[in-house]
Order: C-alpha cells, then structure tokens, then sequence
C-alpha cells in the first residue's frame, strides 16, 4: 500500500472511531438507542472479532491460505482463553503451540 | 456540615478524594496491564504492514483504538481501501454503545469536553467512569481526562515498544500469527451468553465461506450474518424465558 492510500486509510478509519464515540455526545445528547438496536449492539463485537480472525489467518489467499499449525494455535489459544480467561495467557499458549508444532514438523 | 472521613473509593479501595487525578489514576493502571499484550502486538504489526510505517504508527494518534488499528494495519496487505475502512467501522460500532451510555454525564459538561472527551474513550475508560456515579461536574472531568490521557500516553508508547522489538525478531518467530490469535482470545473473553457464542460462531463461520468473496468482503458479510444470528438467537432466548415463565405461572 503507497503512502497516499494509507494515509488515506488511516484519517478515514479516525474520522469513523471519532465520529462512532462522539456521535451520540455530541449531537444526541438524552436520547437512549432503541432497544432493538442496543440488543443488535452487543453482539458486533463475538461477530466482527470472529470473522475478522478468520480473514487474517486464510491471509487474503482463500481457504488455501489456511495453515495447520495455525489452525492448531488458535484452538490451543482459545481453549487457554475459555479456561483462564485471561489474554496475556491465550496469546503465549498459542504461539507456544504455533513454535512447538513448526519445530516439530 | 461536620466534616466526614474521606469517603472510600470501592473501585479503588483508596481513601484519596474520589476526584483527584491521583484517584483517577490509581484507578486507571490496573486496568491497563492487561492491555499490554495487545499493544505489544500492535506494535509488531504496524513493524509488519504493507503500510510505510511512519503512517502505520500514526493510528495511536488518529485513530486510538487498539482493535480497528490492529485491523488497519494487517488488512493493508490484502484489503482496498473501501473494505478497510468498511471493517474499522463495523468494529468501531461498540462505542456507538459506549457512546449512547455516557451520554447523559456528558450533557452537564462544558461544549469544549463534549468535543474533547469522546476521543480518548476506549474501553477501559468507559469502564472506569460509566461507573463513577459518585462524581460529577469538573470532579468527573477531571478524573475522566486523568484517565483519559494516561491511557492514550501508555498506549502509544507501550506500541511504540512493540515496533521496536518487533523489527528485531525474525520471520519465523511467526508473530504474523498474533494479531489472529489476538482476535480470537477477546471474542472468547467477551462472551458473556449463548447468544454471543452464536454470533462468533456465525460470524466465523460464514466469513470461511465466504472467503473467496473479493475484496476480504467476507469479514463483513460473516459479521452482519453473526450480528443477525446473535440477535435472533437473543430474541429466542427471551421468548423462551417468558413462555417458562408463564407455565410455571399456570401451574
């Protein structure tokens, strides 16, 4: 990515962050969400953050993309986070996994 | 009035005066820690963004949230500029929430605060001052930018450390891994009911499918199926509730 795009990425994605946290403070002030929307609210971030670990491990190479060792480190990070629930431990877990396996094989 | 002890604060378990910037910020650093991964890995990515990194680094300032940064930076390689920013604000969406909910403690605040405050509101300091009901006025000002540019100083210089470190490990260390890794431990952390695993499960699952959809379409597409799916499955367990609820009642 040049430098013009990224940058052009980057002040349209803080121009989105801001606008998403001042929107309803600035410009709303007293008026509550509808309790439709809120409801639909908390479930963005189970759906976003999963899709979104998807996309990164298949690498933009489709399902081709999609490596063993990976597959294998999630897992190992997720089984980590249900149990310990505690991030620091999930992330060392899984690339503990990912080195031993990539070592391994 | 006769004068009282200084009232203790429950979050912080301290007997400062609840409004202090030294309250705030006793009450601001333990939240922080676990932060410290994320940043870290953060800092690596922006070392490993098809973005020159000058302009990679430039989101602790722009943009200031750890998960749409995170994105920002390890989407460049493979995504326009379109589904890049389509994605940060789909992920940005929580602070619409956050936003909806501080709403009513920022209306008593000074036009310049409203403008200001919201800039710094990530999720740690939401969940500092959404609760602070015992201030109000300039005390929770205070306390809210105490916080507030706390966490934008370390964040940035807890990245900043990431990078530097990051250029430094080779390539097959595999720290192209983290960012995934990342991800996938804050949607565990972050389920609170089955409704919410639905929605992950949705999200991911569609989003495999829909991998070869150009463009990474496919991260939105698997989260507004996920979105739909928690919500509908939310809906379900309401109504399944209510009918327990009401033959229990009959009985």
């Amino acid at each position: 990515m040049n430098t013009f795009p990224a940058v052009a990425a980057v002040l349209s994605v803080g121009m989105i962050t801001y606008a998403s946290r001042a929107g309803l403070i600035v410009f709303l002030a007293e008026r509550p969400l509808p309790t439709n929307i809120s409801r639909a609210l908390r479930y963005v971030g189970p759906a976003v953050l999963s899709a979104l670990t998807v996309n990164l491990i298949a690498g933009g190479q489709g399902i081709g993309g999609v490596e063993f060792v990976e597959v294998a480190a999630l897992g190992m990070a997720i089984v980590v986070a249900a149990v310990a629930r505690n991030l620091l431990a999930a992330l060392a877990a899984g690339m503990v996994t990912l080195w031993l396996l990539l070592w391994l094989l | 009035m006769p004068a009282a002890d200084p009232p203790v604060d429950p979050l912080t378990e301290t007997s400062a005066p609840a409004g202090t910037s030294a309250a705030a910020l006793r009450a601001a650093i333990p939240l922080f820690i676990p932060a410290i991964p994320f940043g870290l890995v953060v800092g690596v990515a922006i070392t490993d963004s098809a973005m020159p990194t000058a302009v990679a680094w430039s989101t602790n300032v722009v943009i200031f949230a750890g998960a749409a940064q995170l994105a920002t930076v390890s989407l460049a390689a493979t995504a326009t500029w379109l589904t890049l920013v389509a994605t940060a604000a789909v992920i940005n969406l929580r602070h619409v929430m956050y936003s909806a909910a501080l709403s009513p403690r920022f209306n008593e605040q000074p036009r310049w605060f409203r403008w200001v405050g919201p800039f710094f509101l990530i999720d740690q300091l939401f969940a500092l001052t959404s609760v602070r009901t015992s201030l109000s006025g300039p005390a929770w000002r205070r306390f809210y930018l105490t916080a507030g540019i706390f966490y934008f100083l370390s964040w940035t210089t807890v990245v900043s450390i990431g990078l530097v470190v990051g250029s430094s490990i080779p390539v097959e260390w595999r720290l192209d891994v983290a960012p995934a890794i990342m991800f996938a431990g804050l949607v565990v952390l972050g389920l609170a009911n089955r409704p919410g695993i639905v929605a992950a499960v949705v999200g991911a699952g569609v989003c495999l499918l829909a991998l070869d959809v150009p463009n990474n379409g496919g991260i939105l597409v698997g989260a507004i199926s996920g979105v739909t799916a928690g919500y509908l499955a939310d809906v379900a367990e309401v109504r399944r509730a209510e009918v327990r609820r009401d033959t229990t009642g009959a009985q």
